[in-house]
């Protein structure tokens, strides 16, 4: 008797010291589709998939393959039933080659217990071209992109003839070309008879590429739908149990004075000898949100580091609010009237071993208010974060004395946001304040960005995901191999228009090279 | 996240932070001790020489050496030992000051291994301007004071090179640690060699030693210790070691200053972009570090019943060195540096007494420092079993991490 489906996990219950991460939750997928996992961070769904790829042992429940009851106690087991996993951050040995990723753990030996190499780059060669998936097998994998990358994790699962195969967040890395490629792989494993399972947070994927979608929350199972049934919002209302608002609703900005204005920026790369900021020049004005545009790598980071002082500029003017603070230290940018929130939470945004409060004051210990003599006064800066709690709704086991490595990924962000944006500086750069955040979270900090913005301050918003430019931006700037390539307004552009200039296929700006172009432009 | 009761929904009493660091230190000790005992019982029947009441004994020594005031018709006898215990007093003071040390500058993201070097360069300071003031005729409490400013001072400075050489070159401080200690050790012996005047010809007998600063009438007073333990070499030494501990555990977890200092050890990168000048607090974490070495060299000099050795070019101070051991097992802690000070002396002092009244020698002690200096590294392991398996599952998977944290809020 053969079942309807492929894999079924029925009432899978697995607990951690405190939690349940997986309360009674039921999984049934159909040969030959692509089903949808869906949920927020910490809904449960990598704990569900670690079940099934015999990574946990779950405190009750069965799993089912083809409708007989199995035991997967590791991964071994896992990969014997055929199930793969591409991992949200690849497994990949970086010093090795592409071939010998793909069939490490999997080699093929003569009688000698030499590798079969010859035979095993054939097998890699012909699944490359069977599925379109185009890796030069002899590079190092240090040496390839980030896309090539996956393509070498799926690689991986098909040269073991998987036919159950798991993507864990598989987008978050890849450009908006590179996420088309792989929905088109994924279709072309969909016709073949495999079976996917698609772990997302993001609605427009799923949309475009799932057959049903499963939704968690807070470790709960809240239902199964056909993706052609629903729609967005209904997904992303399951997703966060209240109406989410998609849209950004904001009033047209009303700009008024200049508070920030670069000319010729020029910033140094630590990769190569060339700048990786060209001659760059822009203006933000107080009541408007100005985005830079660009896929990643094109000098985003430097520009924002040659802003903030965390490089030195090769050359160029930078003016706050008519002071000149090219040549300022970080600390008197700061001062200056410049907000940042940084494109790397862990790296710049906090002291992981801190705890929140002791994170709240990491720029302003030193005013008056949070110390007197050069002695700290905790009792401040305890009212303090919990005002910031209070207000910017930031959630943690221990309030203000949690230890900050402990706090979820969300309410890191949110407590940096809530720091920075309470600094209340006239300036405020953000650099892509929503990456790796789920719906409610992402809604929450665009509302807040808005609300600043309608209170008068001048954003400057870094972003790579094309909604959030085209949604939040008041002001479109593209950034391409450390140009300026094009101004954009974004109530007049397309996502097909950016995506051109994104891609350095046009430009309207010619920076430097005339002067006047760009107030021109800007007309 | 810590495992919660069930009932209170509170973090176990035994599960609290600090009293693991404390009961993981206390394992450490244990264990060490016990490996101790394992090598006098098997010492001891491997040898004809020593009787199993030669082992009992060996064993008694080895926990309560302290304790040791003799024998008595031929029976060990334990009690109050004022000699010991001013004696243990003593030799922690050096032990206390290069603990503190290693542990301001771990705390603040940094290795000190340099202590042995930063120790020479303030007894060569302390040594040299005490003597000098002393024969110009200055006052003793204020050739006191100089020579253990300008030793510290010395120190300070001799610290200051590896943090220089971390800060603006990235170039890792250990390395240069190790490098400096042995060109202190060359510069110091080159110093007294150059400089006849420092070296003790006066009292017969006696080559390749300093002045003591007690011939010139400088020595630390007593401040009650003669009280406390008449006949040992207890001075006020310890109580100043113990009051400079206080002020660094009020300046690492009160003051601004330490605030910057830990926030640019556990993360440089967000500590440069809150504004804090990363190069300089490294420079400074390492001039602490010099200065607080170089004071354990300084007091143990300025005693009053010390000498030093002066050629020293081949050999560098055990106590710089032991002040790893010492920060470890303090788990960091400035106040806990003072405990664990006093311990690993009060286990050189049983090692003595092992040697004076049984066939053991004091080599014993020095392998149970030894297994605690290792276990301690193992410190954090035992938090971990004490704690559960809370970090396993975190780093299982972040997600799970955040998982737990939505349940903590639910």
């Amino acid at each position: 008797m053969t079942s309807e489906y492929v894999i079924e996990m029925n009432h899978i219950r697995k607990e951690f010291p405190g939690i349940v991460a997986n309360d009674d939750i039921t999984l049934q997928l159909k040969k030959g589709e692509i089903h949808a996992l869906l949920g927020e961070n910490g809904a449960g769904k990598s704990t569900l998939m670690s079940v099934l790829f015999g990574l946990y042992q779950p405190e009750a429940g069965t799993i089912k393959k083809d409708g007989v009851e199995v035991k997967i106690n590791n991964p071994n087991d896992a990969t014997a039933l055929g199930i793969g996993m591409v991992h949200q951050h690849f497994k990949l040995i970086e010093v090795f080659t592409v071939l010998d990723n793909i069939i490490l753990g999997a080699e093929t030996t003569d009688k000698l217990g030499f590798l079969k190499k010859k035979e095993a780059r054939e097998k890699v060669m012909a699944l490359s071209e069977k599925y379109g998936l185009k890796v030069n097998v002899d590079a190092k994998v240090e040496d390839i992109t980030v896309g090539m990358q996956q393509r070498v994790e799926i690689l991986k699962m098909l040269y073991r003839d998987n036919d159950i195969l798991i993507f864990d967040e598989p987008t978050a890395v890849l450009t908006p070309q590179e996420i088309d490629e792989l929905m088109e792989i994924m279709r072309g494993f969909a016709r073949e008879g495999k079976s996917i399972l698609f772990i997302t947070h993001k609605l427009n994927e799923i949309m475009a590429v799932s057959d049903r979608v499963t939704v968690l929350r807070k470790g709960k199972y809240i239902g199964t739908v056909n993706t052609k049934d629903t729609n967005k919002q209904e997904l992303s209302n399951m997703m966060v149990g209240r109406p989410v608002q998609l849209e950004i609703h904001k009033e047209p900005a009303k700009p008024t004075d200049v508070v920030l204005k670069v000319e010729g920026l020029s910033v140094p790369s630590k990769i190569h000898k060339n700048d990786a900021v060209k001659n760059v020049s822009f203006e933000v004005r107080k009541g408007e949100i100005v985005c830079i545009a660009g896929i990643d790598g094109n000098g985003q980071t430097e520009l924002v580091h040659g802003l903030t002082g965390l490089e030195k500029a090769s050359g160029g003017r930078i003016e706050l609010l008519g002071k000149d603070i090219s040549h300022a230290s970080i600390k008197k940018r700061a001062l200056a009237g410049m907000s940042h929130i940084p494109e790397d939470r862990h790296k710049h945004g906090l002291v992981l071993p801190y705890t929140l409060e002791q994170n709240m004051v990491l720029q302003r210990y030193k005013e008056d208010r949070f110390q007197h003599m050069g002695f700290i006064k905790f009792d401040e800066v305890r009212e303090y974060t919990e005002k910031l709690i209070e207000e910017y709704d930031v959630r943690s086991g221990q309030g203000p004395v949690t230890v900050a490595r402990s706090m979820s990924g969300g309410n890191q962000q949110k407590a940096i946001i809530a720091r920075e944006l309470d600094r209340d500086e006239p300036l405020i750069v953000a650099v892509q304040p929503t990456r790796g955040l789920d719906v409610g979270a992402i809604e929450h900090i665009h509302s807040q960005l808005v609300a600043e913005r309608d209170r008068g301050k001048a954003i400057l918003l870094i972003s790579l995901e094309l909604d959030e430019v085209l949604g939040l931006s008041d002001r479109i700037l593209v950034l391409y191999e450390g140009e300026i390539v094009g101004e954009l307004d974004p109530a007049k552009t397309t996502p097909e228009e950016l995506g051109l200039y994104m891609s350095g296929a046009k430009r309207n700006v010619n920076n430097g090279k005339e002067d006047g172009q760009d107030a021109e432009t800007r007309q | 996240m810590q495992r919660l009761d069930s009932k209170t929904g509170k973090a176990k009493w035994y599960r609290k932070d600090g009293l693991t660091t404390v009961i993981s230190s206390i394992l450490s000790i244990l264990i060490g001790l016990a490996v101790g005992t394992l090598i006098i019982i098997a010492v001891g029947l491997s040898k004809d020489t020593i009787s199993t009441n030669g082992i009992i004994e060996g064993i008694k020594l080895v926990f309560l050496g302290v304790f040791s005031t003799g024998r008595d018709g031929g029976v060990l006898t334990f009690g109050f030992n004022p000699v010991n215990f001013g004696n243990m007093l003593f030799r922690a003071t050096p032990l206390i000051m290069t603990g503190l040390s290693v542990a301001v500058a771990f705390k603040t993201g940094l290795f000190n291994i340099g202590a042995a070097g930063q120790y020479l360069m303030g007894t060569m300071g302390t040594l040299s301007v005490g003597l000098t003031l002393a024969w110009k005729g200055c006052p003793a409490w204020l050739v006191w004071i100089a020579a253990l400013l300008v030793g510290m001072l010395l120190g300070g400075l001799w610290g200051a090179i590896p943090g220089l050489f971390k800060a603006y070159l990235n170039i890792n401080e250990v390395i240069t640690c190790i490098m400096t200690n042995w060109i202190a050790a060359n510069l110091v012996t080159w110093w007294f060699e150059a400089h006849d005047v420092f070296k003790n010809s006066a009292e017969g007998g006696k080559v390749g030693y300093i002045i003591p600063l007690k011939n010139v009438g400088v020595s630390t007073p007593k401040w009650g210790m003669e009280a406390l333990f008449p006949g040992s070499q207890a001075n006020g030494g310890f109580w100043v070691a113990c009051l400079i501990a206080v002020i660094m555990w009020v300046i690492m977890t009160k003051t601004t200053l330490g605030y910057e200092l830990k926030a640019c050890g556990s993360n440089r990168h967000a500590a440069k972009y809150a504004g804090i000048n990363d190069r300089k607090n490294i420079v400074l974490s390492m001039v602490i570090a010099g200065a607080l070495a170089s004071a354990g060299g300084c007091l143990y000099y300025l005693s009053g019943n010390t000498e030093f050795f002066w050629s020293t070019y081949m050999t560098l101070p055990a106590d710089g060195f032991n002040g790893i051991p010492v920060a470890l097992l303090a788990a960091n802690h400035p106040i806990g540096v003072i405990f664990a000070g006093i311990f690993m002396s009060m286990l050189n002092v049983a090692g003595l007494q092992l040697k004076y009244l049984t066939a053991y020698n004091e080599y014993i002690a020095d392998i149970i420092i030894a297994t605690i200096v290792y276990l301690s590294a193992f410190a954090m392991f035992f938090k971990l079993m004490i704690k559960g398996r809370r970090k396993a599952n975190e780093d299982g998977k972040n997600v799970n991490a955040e998982t737990v944290e939505e349940g903590g809020k639910a």
